[in-house]
């Protein structure tokens, strides 16, 4: 049931790689896909129709749909209307498309748990709407949203895992490779998720002890 | 009380901005100028079926101290966030200085920006920014709305702070500060855009009555410097010795207007009569 | 796209539904004992539920259900595509149901507890009686969003054979090679069937609030 210290020791680089490029894709993702769920989130309370429109179908369908289908829509359906992509760049689209969805309703509550008294006083001292949000909403508001930020990059990481089905050859792939090769699908598998684990349950802890810093901030 | 303030005028030797300001509030002091400040006509404000304000008419002089106390829900911190429109009133004028505008016809951004450089507002909650040094508050919108350069600004928002008396606490967050010191650090933050007029929405409810001493002792300062300020609020005293006129407010109208003497020791309304017992009962 | 190829993928809602309700109920039931156990007042039960919980959640879903069909299938015993992945699914939404519960107990006012004991319930009554209908409403909302998510999750069952929506879409793309149309039209399917639920929840909701006093 467990792999031996010969079998880890052999499968070892093969998983190492593939959880290297699982963290690359995380990070991409994660550096496209928090910039973007900004641009949505003010897209989303902008003024002009055209832009809430696109904004909301942008994250609507990036939220609505399962992580899988982005994927596959992506790297399986593209190439039909012409354009193809390798699957660690489809890889980093569906999910930085994801990733801005989710984030965005994430900022939006951020910026709305502001206490109202702090955009009266921009607007009592003149501040514009642009400077009232970079100066003084948005700094509070992703002191706020961090926490949840951080859980949303957990789960990115976890969802790489669903790139086995556009052939990335991330972790998943790398021990159902080694088990369907030696028959030892469980060892194998262990190992991938040992491996998550070892990364995952450290974030997580991560992320409580900076929920619970971030609450001592929001009391004042 | 932690050095705050006493002192009049800034004591520099040169012309400064300040000087000259101080110099063009000086003359026209308390009550004795031509022209109203600000003007209000007909304002009036619904919430839905609710009328809060009913058609308020005042006038307020250059350099008057107006202090507006009643009931709760009687209109009065409405009445102030209309006059810098962080509320648009639904019906009316308002007027402050050279500029008016209309509720009926809607306010463009630019005009609203003009108003509000010219009204500083000082609010219950204090609303300074957390994340960033107090210095830095008060600093913030000279730079941006004004287009002082930092250096400018900050030697600006030091003189204010010094005023307050908070000069030492420039580089803390004011979340160390205590409500007392973050209320006058707010002050001084209103002050820095070299306001016209200075609007209070109960500046002191939210504080203890020691801490709330500190900052009706700043309050008191810049009436005395001939500041046009207009202050919702419980603190009888303060309505009766600082200020110059009170009005009372009941159900969005105005129940009496006067000089503070008057209306605090003679008032000639049952409303008022009926309000002060009340207060005086407490 | 023809009302053929809709059908098709249509074939696939049954199973993504029994999947979705089925490791839900799982999980919201499976989750009590596990949050009992996560707030027992006996250290070794409290960390052996904590480390349980964390280890479920911090191995994707996907690998569970691989872990589960091929790792125990292959070696231990024979199961099917759609009972791995209801245990692998009921077993993820086990640990978050025990976490959202935690979420909804801790949000109870301490005063509760403290009325209760001043009124002599025992501590079995107090959670019965008092705190567990409040935390129930409490803990509605981040249900029916997590259902939503696990219903979004269940797609990861098309990888192990299941024939959901995602599987049937798969198929189709593959049959048809208009890979666009195809899972532009599974997304749609699997937003669409969210609505109700969030309907429902804020349905749900409103009518709990008004029956608190406040």
């Amino acid at each position: 049931m467990l792999p031996s210290y010969e079998e880890l020791s052999a499968w070892l680089p093969d998983l190492l790689s593939g959880l290297s490029i699982s963290l690359q894709v995380t990070v991409l993702s994660l550096l496209i896909g928090i910039p973007f769920g900004l641009l949505l989130a003010l897209g989303v309370l902008a003024k002009s129709r055209l832009t809430k429109i696109l904004a909301l179908f942008l994250v609507e369908v990036g939220r609505g749909a399962p992580a899988l289908v982005l994927l596959q829509f992506i790297y399986f359906g593209l190439p039909t209307s012409g354009l193809t992509l390798g699957s660690f760049t489809a890889a980093v689209i569906a999910l930085a498309w994801n990733t801005g969805a989710y984030t965005s309703e994430i900022i939006r509550a951020s910026l709305q748990s502001i206490p109202h008294g702090q955009r009266e006083a921009a607007v009592a001292i003149g501040l514009n709407r642009l400077d009232a949000l970079r100066y003084v909403l948005l700094p509070q508001g992703l002191r706020v949203a961090l926490p949840a930020l951080l859980a949303f990059s957990i789960l990115i990481f976890q969802g790489t895992s669903l790139c086995f089905t556009i052939a990335l050859p991330e972790l998943v792939s790398r021990a159902y490779e080694i088990g369907s090769n030696t028959f030892r699908y469980f060892p194998a598998l262990l190992a991938a998720g040992v491996l998550y684990a070892s990364i995952s349950i450290p974030a997580a802890l991560l992320v409580s002890h900076v929920e619970k810093r971030a609450g001592s901030y929001a009391q004042r | 009380m932690d050095g705050a303030v006493l002192h009049l005028g800034s004591g520099k030797p040169t012309m400064t901005e300040d000087d000259a300001l101080a110099a063009k509030r000086m003359p026209s002091a308390k009550g004795r100028a031509r022209k109203p400040l600000i003007k209000l006509d007909k304002l009036s404000k619904h919430y839905g079926n609710h009328t809060v304000l009913d058609g308020i008419d005042l006038e307020v002089m250059p350099g008057e101290v107006l202090a507006i106390i009643g009931p709760s829900g009687s209109g009065k911190s409405t009445l102030l966030r209309c006059i810098n429109y962080l509320e648009p009133p639904d019906g009316g004028h308002v007027t402050i200085g050279d500029i008016s505008l209309n509720a009926a016809a809607p306010a463009g951004r630019s005009e609203l920006s003009t108003l509000r450089r010219s009204v500083g507002m000082v609010f219950q909650s204090f609303n300074l920014f957390p994340h960033m040094t107090v210095l830095r508050n008060v600093s913030l919108a000279q730079e941006r709305v004004l287009g002082r350069s930092r250096r400018n600004a900050d030697d600006r928002s030091m003189q204010l702070l010094k005023r307050v008396g908070l000069a030492d606490k420039a580089q803390q967050y004011p979340g160390r500060c205590s409500g007392g010191q973050q209320q006058r650090i707010a002050i001084a933050r209103a002050l820095a855009l070299d306001p016209e007029v200075m609007l209070f929405d109960e500046p002191t409810s939210a504080l203890d009555p020691e801490l709330g001493l500190e900052v009706l002792a700043v309050m008191r300062e810049l009436a005395e410097t001939g500041m046009t300020m207009i202050v919702v609020t419980h603190e009888m005293s303060f309505a009766e010795n600082v200020s110059d006129t009170v009005m009372i407010m009941a159900d969005g109208k105005i129940i009496e207007k006067g000089p503070s003497a008057d209306v605090m020791r003679n008032p000639q309304q049952e409303r008022t009569k009926r309000f002060l017992r009340a207060v005086h009962d407490r | 796209m023809s009302t053929a190829d809709v059908f098709a993928i249509l074939r696939g809602l049954p199973w993504t539904v029994a999947l979705t309700l089925g490791a839900f109920l799982a999980g919201a039931v499976l989750g009590m004992p596990l949050v009992a156990a996560r707030q027992s007042r006996i250290l070794p039960l409290r960390i052996v539920a904590m480390v349980l919980i964390q280890i479920v959640r911090g191995i994707p879903p996907i690998l569970w259900l691989f872990i589960i069909f091929f790792g125990l299938g292959m070696s231990v015993f024979p199961i099917s595509p759609f009972n791995a992945a209801l245990a692998g699914l009921g077993l993820i939404a086990a640990a978050n149901m025990a976490e959202i519960y935690r979420g909804a107990l801790a949000s109870i006012h301490f005063g509760q507890w403290e009325a209760s004991s001043a009124l002599n319930l025992g501590r079995w009554s107090t959670l019965t009686d008092v705190v567990a209908p409040q935390a129930f409403r409490v803990a509605l909302p981040s249900a029916a969003s997590y259902l939503i998510g696990l219903m979004k999750e269940t797609a990861v069952a098309s990888t192990i054979g299941v024939s959901e929506l995602a599987f049937q879409g798969n198929q189709l793309s593959q049959l048809t090679f208009r890979g666009l149309e195809v899972f532009a039209l599974v997304g749609m399917f699997y937003i669409l069937l969210s609505l109700p639920v969030a309907w429902l929840s804020r349905v749900a909701d409103s009518y709990l609030q008004a029956k608190v006093a406040r």
